[in-house]
């Protein structure tokens, strides 16, 4: 899929909004080069190490942990991105494991740029008929106003979220 | 040009003044009138609580009062005109004649600053006023009428005032008709909180179209020794001439 | 522990106007999701998408029975067991067996109206099921053992110092009223809760029938934990959150969180279609769907029938400004606000929630932020009229009623009923009271139309 400049601006823009932190990276070298930004040097970190990003991202030195259960961070490629939102899509497509995305406290999803798609409606038309046992659509950290309409940001789900566009 | 003025209830009974202010506001524009002597209510008391004979009872009657003439027929309340243009058809859709009758006076039908300022083009003329002036904008008059701009066109025209817009002008002021009196805790509570936004602006005066609002702003403002002065749109034209 | 009852609304509401920390905690709630939704409604086109989802609606409405059949023939096929419950009762129990032959003790317990409607939770504790709420804001009530007081943040009524004193008390944790760390504590018990539970109940916001999926719109994450950590997963669902297909989906996206808590979207959208299956690594390995009627079929027949489209949002009653005056417990039942007025008159009948229909100034405010186009005034005033024809208006208003038809159309009469108020105004005046016969002013002695010509 051929995607645009200004898609992935758009894309960059409005998860940003949703207090997701937002990154480029042009290959492989500055993907690790984030990563050791963001992850700490002794954080636990879960990676499913399948496609070629996340093996790329893996070799820079995390300190891998066999399961997402125990790690502190996730960091794994998603299946696709919307602009008009700013969301992130994770599926159980091919075994995933979408829970990664969910029980540590920081998420750091990679996402190929020709996987963002304008609008949610391109992004649904995109997909077979029958969608898979779980498709879950995120835009930012987990969040909650719930006492007094305050916002505060990491309730259940991750406390953080960083996207890295490569 | 000759219309049919419809005073309302309210108007009738407790603010007579506005009706005045009415008919100078004619006068001085050459607005011939006659005041269909037949005439007592829309009927909305009744429409409101769910009393649908009653209500059609009215409705008939204001038929007959102000039918047989194709006069516009100008009334200083929005929730009155509201009745009679979106109500009464429905309230006879089932009746071919009836409903023709009830849609050849609905059609007729003005709110009085909708005519003021759409057929008279009175905002254009030469007003003056004083003081700082809030707006309050009622629901029906907003909602069902649409007659967004018409009254502060008015407020604008008077060379003088300072408009000073209230935040939530379009926020309920809880009259609601027999509501005042069915949920009178709830209505006072709901009317603190308009008179609250009304001070709040720093107007020496509210106004607004619809005497019932005015009414319950009123004793609002009363109850927090506020000495907001409250005027029917009416009056601050008429007093403006 | 609230015991109000709709019957009781107008005490209830005289007690909350007093209540100065509700009323100023309303106050701050519609305020500011007033002001978000209407800052949120700026990027889009909220006109076209409230037709557009307008009539996806009807069209689901208008062929309900075909929706609800292909909707569980195709939730079967893909692996998720589909129950019929006709009533609150039938929901409750199934749920209710579904664990017991699971074996299960503890449940972990996403945010759903419809089992506050069925009294779910009292059922299944009484069965002896330990159910923990998840939702912060139903977590917090859980503990003060209250029921929600708005669809989409239930503790709204409650500030953070009666929130910091409840999780001191009950948690036994140091007192703060820091919503940073109220909320920390939470994850901290609740993450135990998710780990550890046998199964996971939630609601769903919507069901789409060409997958027979089930979509959930969360912020916090117990959603997603709940439908996806514990094996056995339940849903519990009213028949009308059916929409077509994935495609109608966008829209229903667009106006759902901005009409709700002003957020262009909310941070989880979770598309459930099936349970675990071979090659799956997330997924509850056994679902249930119970889809709930519990009074819907009838009001489908009814004249009121486009409350049906009511995707519970909550911008009816953040624009009430009788809502905003006295918050959700006054009304005495599961919905409050101007889809509360409709949907509870209609599921529990006139008896028992009549006055419930004056609780309302009929503005017409929420027929302007419905997303659906739900024409709430109106029904709000279908149901007065229902009120009186099925015979639960006061003698005295009907009496009040059948005089001024009479008088409207005399108009001697009329200006005769007007001269004796002005006559005996103080004794009216004591009649009413100071709340009614108070804050009208005297009349006047030449009554207007005696002025004219």
């Amino acid at each position: 899929m051929s995607v645009t400049d200004a898609t992935i601006a758009l894309f960059l823009e409005n998860a940003a909004k949703s207090a997701a932190v937002v990154h480029r990276a042009a290959g492989a070298a500055k993907l690790r080069s984030i990563l050791s930004e963001i992850v700490a040097q002794d954080a636990d970190v879960f990676c499913p190490c399948v496609t070629e990003l996340e093996q790329a991202a893996a070799a820079g030195g995390v300190r891998l942990v066999p399961g997402y259960a125990s790690a502190r961070v996730t960091v794994e490629e998603v299946s696709a991105a919307i602009a008009e939102t700013g969301s992130i899509v994770c599926t159980s497509s091919g075994g995933k494991a979408v829970q990664a995305s969910l029980l540590p406290a920081h998420h750091v999803a990679l996402v190929p740029r020709d996987r963002i798609f304008a609008t949610l409606d391109d992004y649904f038309a995109g997909q077979a008929a029958a969608p898979p046992t779980n498709l879950t659509i995120i835009t930012g950290p987990s969040r909650t106003a719930d006492i007094e309409l305050n916002l505060v940001i990491g309730v259940h789900g991750p406390e953080r979220l960083d996207i890295i566009v490569v | 040009m000759h219309v049919q003025l419809f005073g309302t209830c309210l108007v009738n009974t407790f603010f007579p003044g506005v009706g005045e202010a009415v008919v100078r506001i004619f006068n001085r524009f050459g607005v011939e009138f006659s005041f269909p002597k037949e005439q007592t209510c829309c009927g909305q008391p009744a429409y409101n609580a769910g009393y649908i004979p009653e209500a059609k009872g009215a409705a008939e009657h204001f038929i007959s009062a102000f039918g047989g003439s194709n006069d516009l027929i100008v009334t200083p309340s929005g929730s009155c005109a509201a009745m009679v243009k979106h109500h009464y058809p429905e309230l006879f859709r089932d009746d071919p004649v009836k409903l023709q009758a009830a849609e050849q006076v609905a059609g007729r039908v003005y709110e009085l600053s909708q005519f003021l300022v759409n057929v008279l083009k009175v905002h254009e003329t030469d007003l003056t006023g004083s003081g700082r002036v809030t707006y309050h904008s009622s629901c029906h008059l907003t909602r069902t009428l649409g007659a967004t701009q018409e009254p502060l066109a008015l407020i604008q025209a008077l060379r003088g005032v300072e408009f000073v817009p209230m935040p939530d002008a379009t926020r309920c002021c809880g009259f609601g008709g027999l509501f005042m009196a069915k949920l009178p805790e709830i209505s006072m509570a709901i009317a603190d909180d308009k008179a609250e936004s009304i001070i709040a602006t720093g107007a020496d005066t509210v106004t607004g179209c619809d005497c019932g609002c005015l009414m319950n702003i009123a004793d609002a403002l009363g109850k927090r020794g506020s000495s907001v002065k409250v005027k029917h749109i009416a009056e601050l034209v008429a007093e403006g001439l | 522990m609230n015991r109000q009852t709709s019957l009781d609304f107008r005490t209830n509401a005289a007690s909350a106007i007093k209540d100065a920390a509700l009323r100023k905690a309303m106050r701050n709630a519609t305020d500011t999701f007033g002001t978000k939704r209407t800052v949120a409604m700026e990027s889009v086109d909220f006109s076209a998408l409230r037709e557009k989802a307008s009539a996806i609606r009807m069209e689901v409405l208008d062929n309900l029975p075909a929706y609800i059949a292909h909707f569980t023939t195709q939730a079967t096929q893909a692996g998720a067991n589909v129950h019929r419950a006709a009533d609150a009762a039938a929901a409750n129990s199934i749920i209710a067996d579904i664990l017991r032959s699971n074996n299960v003790r503890m449940v972990a317990k996403g945010k759903s109206m419809i089992s506050e409607e069925t009294h779910l939770n009292a059922h299944l504790e009484k069965e002896g099921f330990e159910i923990v709420e998840t939702d912060l804001g139903e977590y917090i009530i859980q503990l003060e053992g209250e029921t929600p007081s708005h669809i989409i943040v239930p503790a709204i009524h409650k500030n953070r110092q009666q929130v910091g004193r409840l999780f001191a008390d009950r948690l036994g944790v140091d007192y703060s009223e820091d919503p940073q760390v109220l909320t920390k504590i939470a994850r901290r018990v609740l993450r135990e809760k998710f780990l550890t539970a046998d199964a996971g109940i939630s609601g769903a916001n919507f069901a789409l029938a060409d997958s027979g999926s089930l979509v959930i719109f969360t912020n916090e994450g117990n959603g997603r934990m709940v439908t996806s950590v514990p094996p056995l997963h339940i849903a519990i669902l009213s028949i009308e959150k059916i929409l077509p297909s994935l495609a109608d989906l966008p829209t229903f996206m667009r106006l759902l969180p901005r009409s709700a808590t002003g957020q262009m979207i909310t941070s989880y959208v979770s598309i459930l279609t099936g349970n675990r299956k071979a090659g799956d690594a997330t997924g509850a390995r056994e679902l249930h769907i119970v889809l709930l009627d519990n009074g819907r079929s009838g009001i489908l027949k009814g004249d009121c029938r486009e409350i049906l489209k009511c995707i519970r949002c909550g911008a009816c009653m953040n624009v009430c400004p009788v809502y905003r005056t006295v918050g959700g417990h006054a009304y005495g039942w599961t919905y409050p606000g101007p889809m509360g007025i409709v949907l509870t008159t209609l599921l529990t009948g006139m008896a028992a929630s009549h006055p419930l229909v004056d609780a309302s100034t009929l503005c017409g405010a929420c027929n302007d932020a419905c997303p659906v186009k739900v024409p709430l005034q109106e029904m709000i005033l279908r149901q007065r009229i229902r009120r009186v024809s099925e015979g639960f208006s006061p003698a005295s208003v009907s009496m009040g009623m059948h005089l001024f038809g009479l008088a409207v159309k005399s108009p001697l009469l009329f200006s005769t009923g007007e001269r004796l108020a002005g006559r005996f105004w103080s004794v009216l005046r004591s009649a009413g009271g100071e709340n009614v016969a108070g804050r009208l002013p005297l009349p006047t002695k030449l009554p207007f139309s005696r002025r004219m010509p």
